[in-house]
């Protein structure tokens, strides 16, 4: 069987993908999946607080983000599929808790989680419903964080001399539990639900740091479709 | 092969995507605020008597509030001649605060139009036209005037020539409270007087909102951050003042008077978190709660002393208490002087929490702010 090279911009639109090849089972061994999907991260409530100097019991909460996402699957046999969530980066407000509850959004940081899936696709390739279950590494990049005024005012700076934060990224790992909805001989609905254990540090650059545990849990939806 | 090739350009193609925009800081307001206006006692003075109550040449805290809007430090609007208070004559200026500023006029002995007494200072804000959207008002206020009655109520119990016999405080007393609650105070022993300094404070609170009220909310005032009375027992000052009570009577009596001087303080505060609760333009500063977690906890604040001022005593005062020279206290006195005992590195006063026996350092006007900005926060205002 031949299939088609598009280039990657299309591969990431994969859903939208007209000109693809299809074979006889979406999901049997050496097949291609593409999709686009719904991602909400979602975090657990920070369990740390803002080393001193600051407030006694100074939290942030981190909020959640919805953004759309891509998905590239290969199927190494009829059960066993490499999957690739891909994502633009989500970002997330962090918002002040405990001592500084109330004050509002005290900064926002992007988020990339980078993973790379092993699952585990029950049933026969030609099930119309196929649970599966999912592990993989994953990097969880943080960047691009960006204090507001309240941040920088509470910690005892000012306009012109504002406090930044930045958020470690992690090696870490998700596991996951989905379930596919083959529609078609070609396209599919596919849900899934990742958690991430993550612990990562924020540090202030007047000094003070933050141990938080975010373990994000990401809910996705989304149609894909074979090439 | 060929898939996990277009795996690894789509990976590569959302990484570059991912790294787009943001970072640094956000350094924008949530409101517009275009103008601060101070109106205090030596906490927020800026400089009326050409000097600022703590080291010279740091910023305070009203300072680094105007700082955190992007606003020039400001100005001190009064400017003391050596005699009285004139106007300062660099235009713009809107920093009202006087050392010795005071809600009662009547418990420095001030007359009425004493710009040392806030609702002065309120007036004079609001002389030329009334206050703006874009103000945000900032008013503190009450420490000298806790200071007046404690002295007064001490001097009663303090045999004679020193001790009037409660003349001084049934006066101050009735500047606030009427006829009959003095009269029932006196009638009352000690405990009657004790009481009615508690009454004094809640009619003080009264009196208070009520100048700011007329003279700020009603006169078009949107944003007043208004700061709660510190606990001056917390001061290296009244803890001279209280260890002198328990070296003639005792650590009981101590304990006593100072509960007793910190009940008074709750009592205005209480009072004022009552009249303000509810008005979405006052923003009431818990200062007293703050400032006494600072001296209970101080190494949440990183502060390694919390007794001792950090400016060296000059002098002695007529109540026998040390006396400090804020004109010749500055870091870099404090640098070129002999440490004093317990002063540990290079820039040890940064740690401090007093600079003199009543008054912050530096560090302790940030860690006002801070809180100020706390209050600001929550309020929507920063």
């Amino acid at each position: 069987m031949k299939i088609h090279t598009p280039p990657a911009a299309t591969l990431v639109l994969a859903g939208l993908c007209l000109t693809c090849t299809s074979g006889a089972f979406a999901q049997s061994a050496g097949s291609l999946l593409g999709r686009i999907s719904g991602t909400q991260i979602s975090h657990e409530k920070s369990d740390g607080a803002l080393t001193p100097p600051i407030f006694a019991d100074t939290r942030a909460t981190v909020k959640d983000d919805t953004r759309p996402t891509a998905g590239l699957t290969y199927m190494v046999n009829d059960n066993i599929a490499i999957d690739v969530p891909l994502a633009l980066g989500f970002k997330h407000d962090i918002e002040g808790a405990g001592a500084i509850e109330g004050v509002g959004k005290i900064g926002e940081v992007k988020a990339w989680p980078v993973t790379l899936m092993v699952q585990y696709r029950f049933f026969d390739a030609s099930s119309p419903l196929r649970p599966y279950a999912g592990i993989g590494p994953t990097y969880a990049k943080f960047y691009k964080a960006r204090s507001t005024l309240a941040l920088t005012s509470l910690t005892g700076g000012n306009a012109a001399n504002p406090t930044t934060l930045s958020v470690d990224s992690k090696f870490t790992f998700t596991v996951q539990a989905g379930l596919i909805w083959q529609v078609t001989p070609r396209f599919f609905v596919d849900a899934a639900v990742m958690k991430t254990p993550l612990k990562t540090r924020t540090t202030l650059s007047t000094g003070q740091t933050l141990d938080a545990k975010l373990d994000p849990v990401s809910v996705s939806v989304g149609v894909g479709m074979k090439f | 092969m060929v898939r996990i090739h277009h795996i690894a350009i789509a990976w590569v193609a959302a990484a570059t995507l991912a790294a787009c925009g943001g970072g640094g800081s956000d350094t924008t307001p949530r409101t517009e605020v275009t103008q601060l206006k101070v109106m205090g006692d030596s906490l927020a003075d800026v400089g009326t008597f050409g000097i600022k109550f703590t080291l010279q040449g740091a910023d305070i805290y009203p300072e680094r509030i105007a700082q955190s809007y992007g606003l020039s430090k400001g100005c001190n609007f009064y400017r003391f001649t050596g005699q009285t208070f004139a106007a300062n004559p660099t235009p713009g200026c809107l920093n009202f605060a006087i050392g010795g500023g005071v809600i009662n006029g009547a418990s420095s002995n001030l007359n009425a139009a004493d710009p040392r007494i806030i609702s002065v200072q309120l007036a004079t804000a609001v002389a030329a036209g009334n206050h703006r959207p874009g103000d945000l008002l900032l008013i503190v206020g009450g420490g000298n005037d806790a200071a007046a009655l404690v002295t007064a109520y001490l001097r009663a119990g303090q045999p004679a020539p020193a001790g009037d016999g409660g003349a001084a405080y049934a006066a101050l007393l009735g500047t606030q409270l009427s006829a009959a609650q003095v009269g029932a105070a006196v009638s009352g022993g000690a405990n009657g007087l004790a009481t009615a300094g508690g009454q004094y404070m809640t009619a003080l609170a009264n009196t208070f909102f009520d100048q700011i009220k007329a003279q700020a909310l009603d006169k078009g005032a949107q944003r007043v951050a208004l700061l709660n009375m510190p606990g001056i027992t917390n001061t290296p000052r009244f803890q001279a003042v209280l260890a002198g009570i328990g070296a003639a009577a005792g650590s009981a009596a101590r304990t006593q008077s100072e509960a007793l001087f910190k009940g008074w303080v709750e009592a205005f505060n209480k009072q004022l978190a009552t009249r303000a609760s509810g008005n979405s333009a006052v923003a009431l500063v818990d200062f007293y709660t703050s400032f006494n977690d600072q001296v209970a906890n101080p190494a949440q604040y990183a502060l390694t002393n919390v007794t001792v001022p950090a400016c060296p005593v000059t002098g002695v005062g007529a109540d026998r208490l040390p006396t400090y020279t804020f004109p010749t206290c500055s870091a870099a006195t404090l640098g070129a002087a002999v440490p004093p005992t317990g002063a540990v590195g290079a820039g040890w006063w940064e740690s401090w929490a007093f600079s003199d026996g009543f008054h912050p350092t530096p560090y302790g006007h940030q860690l006002l702010a801070q809180l100020i900005s706390r209050t600001l926060a929550q309020a929507g205002w920063l």
